[in-house]
């Protein structure tokens, strides 16, 4: 087995100690952003850039993707106990974590994303190494008629992401197209919804609607409410997750990891998409759909080992490729060439101990977040004892510097403050935000590829039922859309909703 | 290396005399050095780069603050905007700065923008697989003539370098081709390997400074052969008008005393003069192609102007 000794060959750079150190530092550094609000990686990673310039250059490489996938540990931990999600992956986290955290179980519910993570990040680290050059070229059969039909299958999937009547999940779904069609049309150079305002021109921050519709609007609801601020403490018994917790969890760890090893590699949103399509799959497959979105443990496990393996096959079109396949991964490349580095297949055949040492490294900076984020769940559940009237004034001003850091302009946070306005009258009128940050992500993905698609085909609308990927995908769709429809569904998703309001 | 810094900074402030009113530049504090463009691009790199050198060579610290946005609008406004002090920098690229203001009336005033230096200039070109039947611009343009419309060109966006060279190349082979727009080189990139698209516009450097190994380079879009590309033929050389490259410098306000931009200007010229900048600036696969303020500014126009023919064209194209 040829992979075996490049894998070794992995290890023995990888367990140097000073790739092991600066592992630890990226890791750590990682986990701290993640739990910040608002702080993302991408911010960090850009400030520490230039320090890399003085490391050895897979030293560098190795801190800067544990910065990575150590914030996707820490921003799960903010999404499950203060609802608040710092990026796309964890929207879907903090719909059930959040509850588990309401009901008591916020330990359990650390734990099993932490240990969730850490298995899919196993498996997809595995996957790297055996199938990254195979993954990849299946990446590139994905073209514009692909995506579209894609689109439309995780589209009609956010719908399921809610609790209420699928009319108003459809309507939250359309609400987040518009938001995301605001900006500058690159096509056609028009502006679109931005009245004028410059701010405006390249659309919305992602960071800038998560924090409002879910951490301001939630920050308002608590401090209406007298008597229940936050979350409620009295409960709070179980750090570990039971037995039951554990038999759940494993078969969705094992689906999410599936899915978004698979959808990580997709260019352009497959990452984002891994953790939506872990949560309809989860709730598709399980008996009792009604328990999602009340605390479901299965609803955490799937999405948090989906977003955490798509975080790390995210890395197999830019190292097999050289193309990155999202911002961050755009921020790594540029940290390659820094050092001299381009990565891409010349790289794998010339300095295999650069591609190795990254994978093999990814696998241990992944057990040193384990180890680091389990005995820190007892000080993160302490957390939740803290007086609201103390937390709250500390969470703002998190997310006021994070939103302010995107952009360094203060109509990023006013702004923020507008949708969280917004996002309190949802909460009013029981509309939910997820599906909404669902169609404000994909939307833009959906147009641009539909007019790409009808670009290149000249009008015919033929490409999208004549490539094989892109059928099966819309047959797919359909089929999950008639299953909506069905009486049978739709009686489940009125029970769930009935009991919801009793 | 404290000492170095104020013992620079104390002769500069005497070669510069008492008489002046910014004696003291550029000692007092940091200059903030704006940079258009999200962190982490290839913009953000260079400057990031670039500023210790150019510290170096001025005795004085530079931060380097990110304001993205509207193709670099916002950055301009604000740098435009700052106390003219000296203090306030902005990075500049072409050909947004100028494409901006044909299609919309900008926020800032352009006539208070004044070029300080160019630091590298970036011809545009088309690549497409490696595999692919074109081995140049001529076979690219033989098939589009054979088949109007079938060539799809990769871009990333209207009025982008790579939109305004296949205008350039349609117009001046008579030929028809489909643009395709793309949100960024590396989208653009993705698809063509995917066999998506027939070919894309890429810059010199960025294809340079890739893994290239699955692409062919059909020419390059430059008065001369970049740098950076020596045996990669030009348009011209092919017998295509076609000419277009990107900018990127530093800009300052015109408000500024000149004294102080001259200064900045001449730092620039010698940090990029450097031999242990010009490693870095290979490594990244930098065009260098330094025009001093006085230059630059008198260049511009003529871009400009070429830019304007072209643009209308794309306006009527729509």
């Amino acid at each position: 087995m040829e992979f075996l000794d490049l894998l070794s060959l992995g290890f023995s750079e990888a367990l140097t100690p000073t790739n092991l150190g600066f592992c630890l530092l990226g890791a750590l550094l990682g986990t701290l952003i993640g739990v910040l609000p608002g702080i993302g990686p991408t911010a960090t990673i850009a400030v520490l850039l230039p320090i890399t310039f003085y490391l050895p250059p897979l030293a560098g490489i190795i801190m800067l993707a544990g910065i990575y996938y150590g914030a996707q540990y820490g921003g799960s931990t903010t999404a499950i106990l203060v609802n608040l999600p710092g990026e796309a992956s964890s929207v879907v986290t903090a719909i059930d974590g959040y509850r588990m955290a309401r009901n008591g179980r916020a330990g359990s519910a650390l734990a099993v994303a932490a240990l969730g993570s850490f298995f899919a990040g196993t498996v997809a680290t595995f996957g790297i190494a055996i199938a990254g050059p195979t993954l990849s070229s299946f990446a590139l059969s994905f073209g514009p008629a692909e995506y579209v039909s894609l689109m439309l299958f995780g589209l009609l999937a956010a719908t399921v992401l809610a609790r209420g009547p699928v009319l108003k999940a459809i309507g939250m779904v359309l609400l987040g197209l518009l938001f995301g069609m605001v900006g500058i049309d690159a096509s056609s150079g028009e502006e679109r919804l931005t009245f004028s305002a410059v701010e405006l021109f390249d659309g919305i921050d992602f960071v800038v609607i998560a924090i409002g519709l879910f951490g301001f609007a939630e920050i308002i609801e608590n401090l209406e409410n007298h008597e229940a601020r936050g979350v409620l403490v009295t409960k709070l018994s179980r750090l570990w997750p039971t037995g039951e917790d554990f038999r759940r969890a494993w078969p969705a760890v094992l689906r999410g990891t599936g899915v978004g090893t698979f959808l990580g590699v997709l260019p352009g949103g497959g990452a984002t998409l891994a953790s939506f399509c872990a949560y309809s799959v989860e709730k598709k497959a399980s008996k009792n759909p009604k328990e999602f979105g009340n605390g479901a443990v299965e609803g955490v496990a799937g999405p948090e080992a989906a977003n955490n393996a798509g975080a790390q096959s995210s890395f197999i079109p830019l190292l097999t490729l050289g193309i990155p396949s999202n911002n961050m991964m755009a921020m790594m490349l540029s940290a390659f060439i820094i050092h001299g580095i381009t990565p891409g297949p010349t790289v794998l055949a010339t300095q295999p101990e650069i591609f190795w040492g990254l994978v093999a490294s990814m696998w241990v900076g992944n057990l040193m977040l384990v180890v680091i984020n389990l005995p820190l769940i007892g000080i993160w559940v302490k957390l939740l004892t803290v007086p609201y009237r103390l937390l709250y004034p500390a969470i703002l001003l998190f997310c006021c510097v994070g939103v302010y850091s995107i952009n360094n302009r203060i109509f990023d946070v006013v702004l923020a403050a507008g949708f969280g306005l917004l996002g309190y009258a949802f909460r009013k009128a029981k509309c939910e935000a997820g599906p909404l940050l669902l169609g404000f992500v994909l939307g833009p993905l959906l147009e641009t590829n539909i007019r790409r698609a009808m670009t290149i085909s000249h009008g015919d609308p033929g490409v999208f039922y004549e490539r094989p990927i892109s059928l099966l995908l819309l047959i797919a769709t359909v089929g999950m859309f008639v299953l909506m429809i069905l009486p049978s569904f739709r009686r489940t998703r009125q029970e769930a909703f009935q009991d919801e309001e009793a | 290396m404290k000492h170095l810094i104020r013992n620079t900074t104390l002769a500069t402030t005497l070669l510069l005399g008492a008489g002046v009113a910014h004696a003291d530049w550029p000692g007092d504090r940091p200059i903030e050095l704006i940079v258009a463009f999200a962190p982490g691009g290839g913009t953000d790199v260079m400057n990031r780069t670039l500023a210790p050198f150019i510290e170096k060579e001025l005795g004085a610290k530079i931060t380097i603050l990110n304001r993205p946005g509207a193709s670099g609008e916002i950055a301009y406004t604000a740098m435009t905007e700052a106390n003219p002090d000296g203090y306030t920098a902005s990075s500049l690229n072409t050909p947004g700065y100028l494409t901006m203001q044909m299609d919309r009336k900008v926020r800032f005033d352009p006539k208070k923008l004044c070029l300080v230096a160019r630091i590298v200039e970036d011809p545009g070109s088309f690549i497409v697989q490696a595999n692919s039947e074109f081995n140049s611009l001529k076979d690219l343009v033989a098939y589009a003539k054979a088949n109007p419309g079938a060539v799809t060109v990769g871009t990333t966006g209207l009025g982008t370098d790579e939109h305004l060279a296949m205008l350039q190349l349609e117009k001046s082979a008579g030929v028809d081709f489909t643009a395709v727009t793309f949100n960024g080189a590396n989208e653009a990139r993705t698809a063509l390997l995917g066999g998506h698209v027939m070919a894309i516009g890429i810059n010199v450097g960025e294809f340079v400074g890739s893994d290239h190994s699955a692409f062919k380079n059909l020419g390059q879009f430059a008065e001369k052969r970049a740098v950076i590309a020596p045996d990669l033929p030009t348009a011209k050389e092919q017998g295509y008008e076609v000419l277009i490259s990107s900018e990127r410098g530093i800009a300052m306000g015109c408000d500024v005393p000149e004294n102080i931009r001259t200064k900045f200007s001449d730092a620039v010229r010698k940090a990029l003069d450097n031999p242990e900048f010009q490693g870095k600036a290979k490594q990244q696969s930098l065009a260098l192609s330094y025009l001093s303020s006085e230059d630059w500014n008198r260049e511009m126009p003529v871009r400009a102007e070429r830019l304007g023919a072209i643009w209308k064209l794309a306006k009527e194209q729509q």
